[in-house]
């Protein structure tokens, strides 16, 4: 008796020890990687500079260069992994279903909706840039807007229908035709805003004003907070519906949490950063294999880390190291998740349907 | 009337069924009926009758569209979420599939009732988990992910689930609808200690006459629109069971309480012999549509006894001798055949 306690404890302990290891190396990749992201680019500089900018305080042209355009970058590029990961992780529990994801589900074009109505919707008198501060926020709100319509007839459809294909399917349909809207207002629209359309939806992680920064990062930060307090929530979801309303879970109000941590996770990101695939999927996925846990308190963290480190890369990879050119981020995202996708799909195949 | 305190359960001209809109679906007409402490009790009922439904409204996770459950003795509107999961735990057919899970998460999620808002895990939650997981049995499996675990083992980690959950009422849906015979009466067994050792009332059903008249210390049986509540025994001498399945194919024995084909009688044969050969060469002739005689008149089947070790099957002058059943079986039915 004492002997089967002493194995739990001690299983415990190792996977303490594990989760510790895992935990420090993923915060050290994620310091490299920020600094590395920093100081690569189509400028290059030495070392001595960099100990100059920081230390001298010299009005220098890499001054302006690392202050103004690459530490804001840099930590877009944080914002936007933390976001689309954790987005994806909270649906993917919420969906029960591992293919769940903001840009597959339509989430993402729900978001791109709420965005063109604000872009190519405005009369040519008044442009979200003439709102100033307004502008920002009125952008973020039609994306969450659009985002959290989707979502909720997503899960309404999800409630009916089990199989993972056929909701990645509607889910398929509904960006379709959601795509089919913005075609036809981009059709009516006037060319300098179906220019700015068409440069928001290639995504860009360098193209934020200062203001813009300031209230993803207030948007993310409001969302981060939420999606801790729903950790509880998507471990007791994650048993099924009826298991969590069993142990007493409040299936309605956690529904309601988690949608708006969702909506306003995805949904700020996509406003000012255009539509970003496959780290909302990929992520959690890599951050279970990390952590082989299900414990959502260890995997929101997890998730915020990892999603952090990928989309650096993401970033550093599509400066294109040593040469004056830049790849769209939006590729460079997609190469590092679809294999992921893949490889989840093939180990999902004996299992059919729910996860 | 003075309300009996050992009575953990009870519920009065309950309504079950679903809502849609106004309009109310009650599957039957009003149930009523009660559980005491440490009692296992079987609800029986054929396919679709509405044994899930009930089961779901007891666990409170279904609304009832009318009447009341009382938990010992207050009613389920005084009840919060938090209080109910304090105080019935629901184990369905429907699998858990959690990739990483492990046994000991699973087990966890039972003390979701008592923990704080971040689910905080403290010394007595742990306490309680390895408890319940000692319990089971699972101890040496705690660290195994579910996925990896066979029907039977994860069964078990659900009930310690639920015994985690420190609940005075274990509601379960089919509890043995998958498993073989060994985990089955494993499981079983263990239903049986929490109910006698742990005084938790066990509310299941299951389709399995067998089990639920040898284990269960009372019977909800739901027929004719109607709840029956009693002692298996009593249901029985009631004659209950008779009808449960409305089959002309389907015979009830009450006397030793089991089910069997009606096949058609295709004669009549004296068997001589007895204990456990006799017993199975009766059984045997019954398949095959023979009762067993008397009389001097009829073919006469004897049995393996002594220096003999075969089946002598006498008809008229005739004599046959047969190695197994099997064989005489093979051998009768080709001589007379069915009369189609």
């Amino acid at each position: 008796m004492k002997a089967e306690h002493q194995k739990i404890a001690d299983s415990f302990k190792s996977s303490g020890k594990r989760l510790r290891i895992v935990f420090i190396s993923l915060l050290i990749l994620l310091v490299i990687f920020m600094v590395t992201d920093v100081f690569l680019g189509s400028v290059s500089f030495s070392a001595a500079d960099i100990f100059n900018v920081f230390f001298h305080k010299t009005e220098s042209p890499l001054n302006t260069i690392i202050f103004n355009f690459r530490i804001p970058k840099a930590l877009t590029a944080l914002t936007v992994g933390i976001a689309l990961s954790l987005s994806g992780l909270q649906m993917q529990t919420l969906f029960r279903n591992p293919m769940a994801g903001p840009d597959v589900l339509g989430i993402s074009s729900g978001a791109s909706l709420g965005v063109a109505f604000v872009i190519l919707g405005f009369s040519g008198n008044i442009s979200v840039d003439s709102l100033r501060g307004l502008g920002n926020w009125i952008l973020i709100a039609a994306s969450w807007i659009g985002a959290g319509t989707v979502m909720i007839l997503i899960m309404s459809i999800s409630s009916r229908v089990r199989e993972i294909m056929t909701i990645l399917i509607i889910g398929i349909m509904l960006s379709s035709g959601i795509s089919a809207i913005v075609t036809i207002m981009q059709y009516f629209s006037a060319e300098s805003m179906l220019k700015a359309y068409v440069i928001w939806t290639m995504g860009s992680l360098g193209n934020l004003t200062s203001d813009q920064l300031n209230v993803l990062l207030i948007c993310i930060s409001g969302g981060i907070v939420l999606s801790l307090v729903s950790a509880k929530m998507l471990n007791a979801i994650s048993l099924g519906e009826n298991y969590a309303a069993s142990i007493g879970l409040n299936v309605k109000l956690s529904r309601a949490v988690i949608f708006a941590s969702t909506s306003i996770l995805a949904g700020s990101v996509t406003a000012f950063c255009g539509p970003i695939g496959f780290i909302g999927i990929a992520v959690p996925h890599i951050s279970r294999i990390l952590l082989r846990t299900s414990d959502h308190r260890i995997l929101i963290p997890g998730t915020i880390i990892t999603g952090g480190i990928i989309m650096l890369i993401s970033d550093i990879i599509s400066q294109l190291p040593g040469s004056e050119s830049v790849l769209p981020v939006n590729s460079v995202t997609s190469l590092i998740g679809i294999p992921v996708v893949i490889w989840v799909i093939f180990r999902n195949r004996k299992y059919s349907g729910v996860f | 009337m003075k309300r009996d305190p050992d009575e953990i359960l009870s519920f009065c001209s309950l309504r079950i069924g679903y809502a849609e809109g106004r309009k109310k679906n009650a599957l039957l007409s009003p149930l009523t009926a009660s559980a005491r402490r440490g009692e296992m009790i079987a609800l029986i009922g054929k396919n679709g009758i509405g044994k899930s439904t009930l089961l779901r409204t007891l666990a409170g996770l279904q609304l009832s569209l009318g009447g009341d459950i009382t938990y010992s003795g207050k009613s389920i509107r005084e009840y919060s979420r938090t209080d109910l999961a304090r105080t019935i735990g629901y184990i369905s057919t429907e699998i858990v599939k959690v990739t990483n899970m492990r046994v000991y998460d699973l087990v966890a999620m039972g003390r979701f009732p008592y923990t704080n808002w971040f689910g905080k895990i403290d010394k007595s939650d742990h306490e309680k988990i390895t408890d319940s997981i000692e319990k089971t049995g699972m101890s040496s499996l705690s660290w195994r992910f579910i996925s990896e675990l066979s029907d039977g083992e994860r069964q078990k980690a659900m009930i310690a689930r639920i015994l985690a959950q420190d609940t005075g009422i274990l509601v379960m849906d089919e509890p043995t609808a998958f498993l073989d015979i060994g985990s089955k009466f494993e499981i079983l067994h263990l239903m049986h200690l929490l109910s006698q050792k742990n005084g938790k009332t066990i509310i299941f059903s299951t389709h399995d006459l067998n089990v639920a008249l040898s284990q269960a210390d009372k019977i909800w049986l739901i027929a004719d629109d109607n709840i029956l509540d009693g002692a298996p025994e009593d249901l029985m001498l009631q004659g209950a069971f008779d009808h449960l399945f409305d089959s002309t194919s389907v015979a009830y024995n009450s006397e030793n309480g089991t089910y069997s084909f009606i096949s058609e009688n295709r004669g009549e044969v004296r068997v001589s012999g007895e204990g456990i050969m006799l017993h199975y060469t009766k059984k045997a002739l019954n398949r095959a549509g023979f009762s067993i005689s008397e009389g001097e008149v009829h073919p006469f089947l004897r049995l393996p006894s002594g220096s003999c070790r075969y089946w002598q099957f006498m008809n008229g002058d005739s004599v046959m001798e047969f190695g197994s059943l099997y064989e005489f079986i093979k051998w009768i039915n080709a001589e007379m055949p069915l009369s189609t």
